[in-house]
């Protein structure tokens, strides 16, 4: 082809040769902010956790070296695990639901005529521009066990919910939490999926119709590998964010139900550290979470980095 | 220490140098005599139970007594006060001067030197005067870090109409108070559906250790300088159980209820109209609350007043009462709500600081506050509270107040949300003192310091 005269066959070695400094110089200022930014925080959170940290220290008294005993202390402690184990399973069933109505609601945006694709993208968007402390406090209303909506429907439709606490106990308490954090982060899920979806070319599938192929198998067979990198990261996010949410489940403990038993990773360390003062072992909290988010995404991460790969 | 942390953190040494100065630095701020140089001060108030009208007397007198300087008042909310407190009183840069907050945080931020030692203004701010259980709170081996702010106290909110349709009667003794609630529960009066005879939600613990504290138990001991929790001492589990009894069958309040706005549920409606107009009484679901005692603003029937929906008091409907101790013998000891204030140990401007907090303790100033429904930290000015009943009831309650206990730990304990479940298992039927034990060994080491 014609192309390939334009490169002349000594041109990789050509460019082996040359080894550009120029994008290491650009590359440097970018990556020395991102040393320090990021460095200092977690070198500081290294040091807290190695030494007793509490109140008295923040107020300039020396902080005695303890070594691992602040992570001997939590790795003993059965709460910590109860609270491992709860976060996993909250982080995993929020991520999976959150990814299947966010991945048919892109569908649906496909399926559907573009002025009602455009309402729903509309909602979307301003569930998702919602901040988070006013979209709370919207759920709250809606959940409150004497004056919400929800409580008045399910009365109205025959059963007795007067008076009924949602928050009370801690299954129906993150079942309120999943509830909201599903409807904050769904817009994301769909409108990225929709994005991939727009990828997928319209004559391949117009193709395997042809073949004979049903919704259903043309969805597995030819949409789903072709969006798979997308939901891939898609979930790789989820995962994550569903790992250490905060702001949700601190507010509805704000509103009522047993700290103890509805606390996750990010609520455990906030108690420990600013509510109690001890801000050595909400350190060593805080690393083990930055094990386990990297144990957990290590393969995503790893697979991407295959398939992105020559 | 600068080295180790320098060492740990390898990148960005100026960083962890700036870090560090903010640490260790910053003592040569106090003035040297004579008139300080004009600059701003913050002064921080917890929620907004000080009105504007003392705001503004703060800032126009402040600023007329120091020409050139200005004062800023910031709002804190309660409910993050004590991280606002950790993360920005060691931070020179960012302090406040002057701090309010709560008494029973006190202790433990004077404990790690958050604060001035002001013993030296001591008598000039009010001395012997001032109201004794806050000004311990304040205190470390006899130095005076904070001082009182203003008290208040709870009492028992009624409302009149329901006591009489269940054919209540004031009650002379707790014992009695406990059979009353219970028997208007049972009564259900006018028909109110879910109401309860006494509404007291399930981790409301700050009312719920009067029944402990009347029994005579206490929530901990100091001996030797060491705390003990005392949930399962017999007295206070005595307490514990009436509790129970009263979360049984007196109150239909959720077992994750707190004590935030109790008095709501007193209130015909909040201001929910109905589609012709009528306000309903769906929201009314309590014959009887326990409150501080400014919640009185709070409760009555809705009028329009300048445009905006507010209560007004009506004695025909509403009462109050003071929760009566075991023996009938006059008031229970209720928990002493009320503010300390300090300046920070950080502050640039401390003689500023020093004159604020000399306008604070004036006359005029002390007055306002009783004049206000604020119990005045200067026991001579409690007449301005006035001599209506909500005056007499916070008098005689917050004559027989307690505090919570001065330990170094203790606002750690109270941020751990433990009080909060534990008296939530109480009310949830758990068994009394199995759960006091569990809790009393959870709670010691926490209340000595030990990080928890």
């Amino acid at each position: 082809m014609p192309r390939t005269l334009d490169h002349p066959p000594q041109a990789p070695a050509l460019r082996a040769r040359r080894r550009p400094r120029v994008p290491y110089a650009l590359l440097a200022p970018a990556v020395l902010l991102l040393l320090a930014a990021l460095a200092y925080p977690v070198g500081w959170q290294l040091f807290t956790s190695l030494h007793q940290f509490g109140l008295a220290q923040q107020f300039g008294a020396s902080a005695e070296f303890v070594g691992l005993g602040n992570y001997a202390r939590l790795v003993t402690d059965p709460g910590l695990w109860s609270v491992v184990l709860r976060s996993l399973a909250f982080c995993l069933v929020n991520a999976v639901v959150t990814m299947a109505i966010g991945v048919l609601l892109a569908l649906l945006m496909k399926a559907v005529p573009r002025a009602v694709a455009l309402v729903l993208q509309v909602s979307l968007l301003l569930a998702w521009a919602m901040p988070v402390v006013a979209a709370m406090t919207v759920w709250r209303w809606l959940f409150d066990y004497r004056r919400g909506v929800v409580n008045h429907l399910l009365t109205q439709l025959g059963f007795d919910f007067v008076g009924h606490s949602w928050l009370e106990q801690p299954l129906s308490f993150f079942f309120v939490a999943t509830v909201v954090i599903v409807w904050m982060s769904v817009p994301f899920v769909a409108f990225s999926v929709y994005a991939g979806l727009t990828q997928v070319p319209d004559e391949v599938l117009e193709a395997a119709q042809i073949d004979g192929a049903n919704a259903r198998q043309r969805f597995t067979g030819i949409i789903l590998p072709m969006v798979r990198p997308v939901l891939a990261l898609v979930l790789l996010l989820q995962v994550i964010w569903d790992l250490r949410v905060f702001a949700q489940i601190k507010l509805l403990q704000d509103a009522g139900g047993v700290p103890s038993e509805t606390n996750l990773l990010g609520t455990y360390i906030y108690q420990v550290g600013v509510g109690s003062g001890d801000f050595g072992a909400a350190s060593a909290v805080s690393v083990f979470v930055l094990a386990l988010t990297i144990t957990l995404s290590w393969p995503y991460v790893r697979t991407l980095l295959r398939e992105e790969g020559p | 220490m600068k080295i180790l942390r320098t060492a740990a953190v390898g990148v960005a040494a100026a960083l962890a140098l700036a870090a560090c100065g903010s640490g260790d630095g910053s003592t040569g701020a106090t003035g040297d005599g004579g008139t300080p140089e004009p600059a701003t001060i913050t002064l921080w108030l917890a929620g907004g139970d000080t009105p504007d009208e003392l705001r503004d007397y703060l800032t126009t007198t402040f600023e007329a007594e120091n020409p050139g300087s200005k004062l800023v008042i910031e709002q804190q909310d309660w409910g993050d006060l004590v991280t606002k407190l950790t993360t920005a009183l060691p931070d020179a840069a960012n302090t406040p001067d002057v701090v309010e907050l709560g008494n029973t945080q006190s202790s433990t931020f004077t404990n790690v030197g958050a604060f001035l030692d002001i013993s030296d203004m001591y008598e000039e701010l009010g001395g012997d005067k001032l109201v004794p259980g806050f000004v311990e709170a304040g205190a470390v081996d006899g130095a005076n870090f904070t001082l009182p702010y203003y008290f208040g106290s709870r009492y028992v909110f009624y409302r009149k109409d329901l006591w009489a349709a269940a054919g209540a009667d004031v009650p002379k003794t707790l014992a009695e108070f406990n059979e009353t609630v219970a028997a208007i529960t049972a009564a259900q009066p006018n028909g109110i559906p879910n109401l309860s005879g006494f509404w007291i939600g399930g981790q409301d613990w700050r009312n719920a250790i009067s029944w402990i504290f009347a029994n005579g138990g206490d929530l901990a001991v100091q001996e030797g300088g060491e705390w003990t929790s005392t949930m399962s001492d017999p007295k206070s589990i005595k307490g514990l159980e009436q509790l129970q009894e009263i979360w049984t069958s007196a109150s239909k309040a959720p077992r994750d209820a707190t004590d935030a706005n109790t008095y709501n549920h007193l209130n015909d409606s909040d201001a929910v109209e109905g589609e012709d107009g009528s306000t309903t009484s769906y929201s009314l679901d309590a014959a009887t609350v326990m409150a501080p005692g400014w919640a009185h603003w709070s409760i009555g029937d809705l009028v329009t007043k300048d445009g905006k929906d507010v209560r007004e008091w009506n004695d025909e409907r509403f009462g109050v009462f003071v929760l009566p101790n075991a023996e009938g013998t006059g008031a229970a000891p209720v928990f002493a709500g009320g503010s300390n204030i300090g300046i920070s140990a950080k502050s640039q401007q401390p003689e500023l600081a020093k004159s604020l907090m000399r306008i604070i303790f004036s006359d005029e100033y002390q007055q306002l506050l009783g004049e206000n429904g604020l119990g005045p930290a200067n026991t001579d000015h409690v007449d301005a509270l006035g001599d209506d009943q909500f005056a007499t009831a916070l008098v005689e309650s917050a004559l027989n107040a307690k505090l919570t206990p001065a330990a170094p730990g203790w606002a750690a304990l109270e941020n751990s949300k433990k009080l909060e479940e534990f008296f939530g298992q109480i009310a949830g039927g758990a068994d009394v003192t199995a759960t006091a034990k569990a809790f009393d060994a959870a709670a010691t080491p926490i209340l000595n310091g030990a990080a928890g």
